[in-house]
């Protein structure tokens, strides 16, 4: 029996076979994994996770692909004990899990970009897309070139080509769209649904979304097979954030683990928040958003799975936070002055939003809680310019040197 | 003949007026309505409009018109 039983409806439950397809033709609900977990505790077991490859793919009976050929050294990122970070909040048992370290391409979405194109290639395709100017892009674009695949990337055409440096390199067809970010989005969708392309996020999304179980597997064993208390992190489409859940669920199911999932915490910027709304709202659908915040990588208006997050956000128990964007500098800097992680202005939000809930007293202070830290400040260094401390000029002179930056009084 | 699968979400003000009888009125296309939801405050749905490329086109931009906001099943892809 194969570890994974079918696609299915995750609105109306009906099951399909396992292609690149990702809408259900009834309801039009998104389609998800159907493990065979029974199948699974058969052939899964610590052992052998901590014999595995040094990635991701030590968790490949847990995901949907046979033979890993993308991303092979995609994950596995450090989980560090933040302890200086931890004091200022009152934690005794903070952890980030450091994904602005991922390979190659510096942020958590080189696991999902790892499963998709795995997947992809074991269907046969030979071109992969996306529609991005940032990390998904830089991540599509690398593994793309890496594993000989074509590569397609959608942008809008009034975007400075500075901003996608980080992808050219990788040379990939760079599609540049004359309209708004919602006539690419409609064109993404047309041209996924009509080639036989595999457009990350849209045709094999239900594999590429799974990659973003392996943060919580990656937690669990970095914690001697042990779920945290608590989680904090970012909301964008949202499909993060409940995968993290699925994975600690998934996890128990079967029996690596014997705690309960943690209780999830998420974090939207203030200028981009219709998940947060919903969920303090009560709402079970998403009101669309034009989004206005330095945390571009998480701004998305109008999120695909916003309403399972919100779902998600009560079940654990949880609950969601919002950060305006000078608390999102202040996370940032206050990461890196703590812990020495630079992060971007996505962590940047997670880290506003874990010290708003831990000055909430939302946290016992013996916890174990950890937040995700998902890309990599080097990226987006532009945000903090007028933000940092400038240097000190001097002369070269030691007395200039003494008096301005070490503060003592030279007699003449 | 195309066909595309679209979320369409009404703004409060525009829940009253029949846009969509509007739209296959005005432009040779089929709308087949698959999910919805509608009350007083919120109206929105999710359906396949199948047509010619440029009827499809012209329907999309007399909805944007109208106020609707039109975004693919999959919602927001692109992603900064």
């Amino acid at each position: 029996m194969a570890k994974v039983k079918a696609l299915k409806c995750k609105e109306c439950g009906k099951e399909y076979p396992v292609e690149p397809i990702h809408v259900c033709e009834y309801c039009f609900g998104p389609l998800e994994i159907e493990y065979d977990y029974d199948e699974i505790k058969k052939i899964v077991s610590r052992e052998k996770i901590e014999n595995g490859p040094k990635s991701l793919w030590r968790y490949v009976d847990l995901l949907p692909v046979d033979n890993p050929s993308v991303g092979l050294s995609a994950g596995f990122t450090p989980l560090i004990k933040a302890e200086k970070l931890g004091r200022k909040l009152g934690l005794n048992n903070l952890y980030i899990k450091d994904d602005s370290v991922n390979h190659p391409t510096l942020s958590f979405k080189d696991r999902v970009v790892a499963v998709a194109l795995s997947k992809a290639k074991e269907f046969g395709f030979d071109t992969a897309a996306c529609a991005s100017t940032g990390n998904l892009a830089n991540s599509v674009a690398a593994n793309a070139a890496a594993s000989g695949m074509n590569c397609y990337v959608f942008i809008p055409a009034n975007l400075e080509t500075n901003k996608i440096i980080g992808s050219l390199v990788f040379n990939p067809t760079v599609v540049a769209v004359e309209g708004n970010y919602d006539d690419v989005n409609r064109l993404s969708s047309e041209v996924a649904n009509e080639f036989g392309w595999a457009f990350v996020n849209i045709n094999v999304r239900p594999f590429y979304s799974e990659g973003s179980k392996t943060l919580a597997f990656e937690v669990a064993e970095q914690l001697g097979w042990k779920a945290p208390d608590a989680v904090v992190a970012p909301l964008a489409s949202g499909s993060l954030y409940t995968k993290i859940w699925k994975g600690f669920n998934e996890l128990k199911t079967v029996g690596l683990i014997s705690d309960n999932s943690p209780r999830m915490y998420g974090a939207q910027a203030s200028g981009c928040s219709p998940i947060y709304k919903a969920f303090k709202e009560g709402r079970d659908w998403i009101v669309p958003e034009k989004p206005d915040t330095i945390a571009k990588s998480i701004a998305i208006g109008n999120p695909a799975d916003g309403p399972y997050a919100v779902k998600v956000g009560k079940e654990s128990s949880g609950d969601m936070e919002i950060a305006t964007d000078q608390e999102i500098i202040e996370g940032m800097k206050l990461l890196a002055e703590t812990e020495g992680i630079f992060t971007e202005t996505a962590g940047g939000t997670t880290i506003a939003v874990l010290k708003r809930f831990a000055e909430k007293g939302v946290f016992d202070p013996d916890e174990i809680v950890v937040a995700y830290i998902t890309g990599n400040g080097y990226k987006t260094m532009e945000v903090l310019e007028g933000h940092l401390n400038k240097p000190i000029h001097i002369k070269p002179s030691l007395h200039e040197f003494k008096e301005k930056v070490i503060g003592i009084k030279v007699k003449k | 003949m195309e066909s595309i699968k679209l979320k369409l979400i009404y703004p409060e003000d525009k829940i009253k007026e029949p846009i969509l009888s509007r739209v296959c009125k005005n432009f040779d296309v089929e709308i087949n309505i698959r999910k919805a939801n509608v009350t007083e405050n919120i109206g929105w749905l999710e359906l396949e409009m199948t047509g010619d490329e440029d009827q499809i086109e012209q329907a999309i931009k007399f909805m944007e018109s109208q106020g609707i906001e039109v975004s693919p099943l999959e919602g927001q892809i692109f992603l900064e």
